[in-house]
């Protein structure tokens, strides 16, 4: 009997301290009120490192991509102390109610989901295509019936292609015309079937589709596009003033040219950052 | 992306799926044991409560444990998940392995005969010192291949991590074969938890051969 109640003492007090953790460190952040996004403040970026060229691990191993430049160009524009926070996108809700992380902001999809989140200004263009091999036959949208199609979970390409409503632009009538639409873990894997001829197309983000075919000749996509979008940070929806001051800042880094500088990193994407102009 | 940058990159994902491997160990190690007595115990109420523990952890998977470890707080509590990435993960595993551990235990406890507990009782030993003395150090040498056996899953299971983004080997492959549309990465990755589980196996042939008593 002992034995259990030191093994239930062990773990009332392990509970009460993680609990205490988790406690003081929101307190923390709302105890200085009006301030709480002053100098020093710890801005969580939470992003996804598999989408490139938005965030992604680069050429040296590192974190980066355009979305996690501009959140550090932020941070440096505010003395805040910059926190990457990497998730996996099916995830990205949890993580971000459950505050691991300040904000989504990684490539994502504004539209279609206007109302869960509070948004930032669009920052960047996009556009769903269809990539193909160039030798493949497929010309237009039409002809992709009775092929495999493929795409990556939980993108804006996939919601498009399972949305039925045709005023919102949806292609599920197209999807049902398909052999099937193979639903892949990352775009990566989904390239690898292409290449092997596992899948016919891939419905892909343009700016995530040129980073692929950059190193590949033999690829293109069909002049027909799928769908278009733009790309926003998504907030917590009560977080109106850190939404309010990184909207600011992203004005501001506009007018001073780092945003230039920074796109001018990534040509894949350069021509769809809409921040400046 | 060179192929040595790519090596530096995953060997620091290398150190921290070394960190679940070993933390896992050690905790599950010595809690499974626990279980394991507990599971024998006098009181029903003790033993009903570890055998749904034992049935829970084996019956759902790991990677929705993990899941439930790291989101429970805030979905159950409301709470704050700041840095609760990495013990989520550590309690997981831990909870985990032990009632696999627990399991091999018991197996190896009951295997023992009852006469010589009842031999060990004649003799003057104590319950504790025929547990210490007699039966563990035998429990030990039966038990060893099937831990063996655990050991070298927990090396490959350390690769669930990816479910909660924490950046281990295979988060990293995953992310640099995006970036760089090569599978190089999983190569590496590969040949990483092979070298890892040759040792295991290695090392835990000699601790087989240690326990060369009672022969």
């Amino acid at each position: 009997m002992k034995k259990i109640l030191a093994l239930l003492l062990v773990l009332t007090m392990s509970i009460a301290v993680f609990t205490a953790c988790g406690g003081s460190s929101s307190d923390t952040e709302t105890s200085d009120g009006g301030d709480q996004y002053g100098e020093g403040y710890v801005f969580k970026h939470g992003f996804d490192l598999d989408y490139p060229p938005y965030s992604y691990r680069d050429d040296n191993g590192e974190v980066g991509g355009f979305d996690v430049e501009m959140a550090k160009a932020v941070c440096e524009y505010y003395g805040w102390e910059y926190e990457s926070v990497p998730f996996n996108w099916d995830a990205k809700d949890a993580e971000l109610n459950a505050g691991s992380c300040d904000c989504i902001w990684s490539g994502f999809t504004l539209n279609g989901r206007e109302d869960d989140y509070l948004w930032s200004k669009p920052y960047s263009d996009n556009t769903q295509k269809i990539m193909v091999k160039k030798d493949s036959g497929i010309k237009s949208l039409a002809d992709l019936e009775g092929k495999k199609v493929g795409v990556q979970t939980a993108t804006s390409a996939y919601d498009l292609l399972q949305n039925d409503n045709e005023e919102e632009g949806g292609q599920a009538a197209l999807a049902n015309k398909f052999e099937s639409l193979e639903v892949y873990e990352t775009y990566t894997i989904a390239f690898n079937d292409l290449k092997a001829g596992a899948i016919d197309a891939i419905a892909i983000d343009v700016t995530s589709g040129n980073f692929l075919m950059s190193n590949e000749d033999g690829y293109t996509f069909l002049d027909e596009d799928l769908g278009s979008e733009v790309y926003a940070i998504g907030f917590r929806k009560d977080d109106t003033e850190l939404c309010e001051k990184i909207n600011a800042a992203l004005d501001a880094l506009a007018e001073d040219g780092t945003v230039e500088k920074i796109a001018a990193n990534y040509p894949e994407i350069k021509d769809y950052i809409t921040l400046g102009k | 992306m060179t192929f040595s940058t790519m090596l530096s990159t995953m060997a620091d994902g290398m150190l921290k799926t070394g960190a679940i491997f070993f933390l896992t160990l050690i905790g599950s190690l010595p809690l499974g044991m626990i279980v394991a007595l507990l599971r024998k115990s006098r009181f029903t109420l003790v033993r009903g409560i570890i055998s749904v523990y034992i049935s829970i952890m084996r019956g759902t998977p790991l990677m929705l444990q993990l899941l439930v470890w790291y989101f429970g707080p805030y979905y159950l509590f409301g709470m704050n998940i700041g840095n609760w990435r990495f013990p989520a993960l550590i309690v997981g595993f831990v909870l985990n392995y032990a009632a696999y551990f627990a399991e091999i235990y018991r197996g190896g406890i009951e295997s023992i005969p009852v006469g010589q507990y009842e031999a060990a009782e004649v003799l003057g030993y104590t319950k504790t010192q025929t547990f210490m003395r007699i039966i563990l150090p035998q429990v030990m040498k039966i038990i060893m291949p099937s831990i063996t056996n655990e050991v070298i899953t927990l090396v490959k299971d350390t690769s669930l991590a990816f479910t909660l983004a924490y950046q281990e080997v295979f988060s990293l492959a995953k992310q640099i074969s995006a970036s760089q549309t090569s599978f190089m990465p999983f190569v590496i990755a590969g040949v990483f938890y092979f070298v890892a589980n040759y040792v295991v196996e290695i090392a835990m042939n000699r601790i087989e051969k240690s326990m060369d008593y009672y022969k």
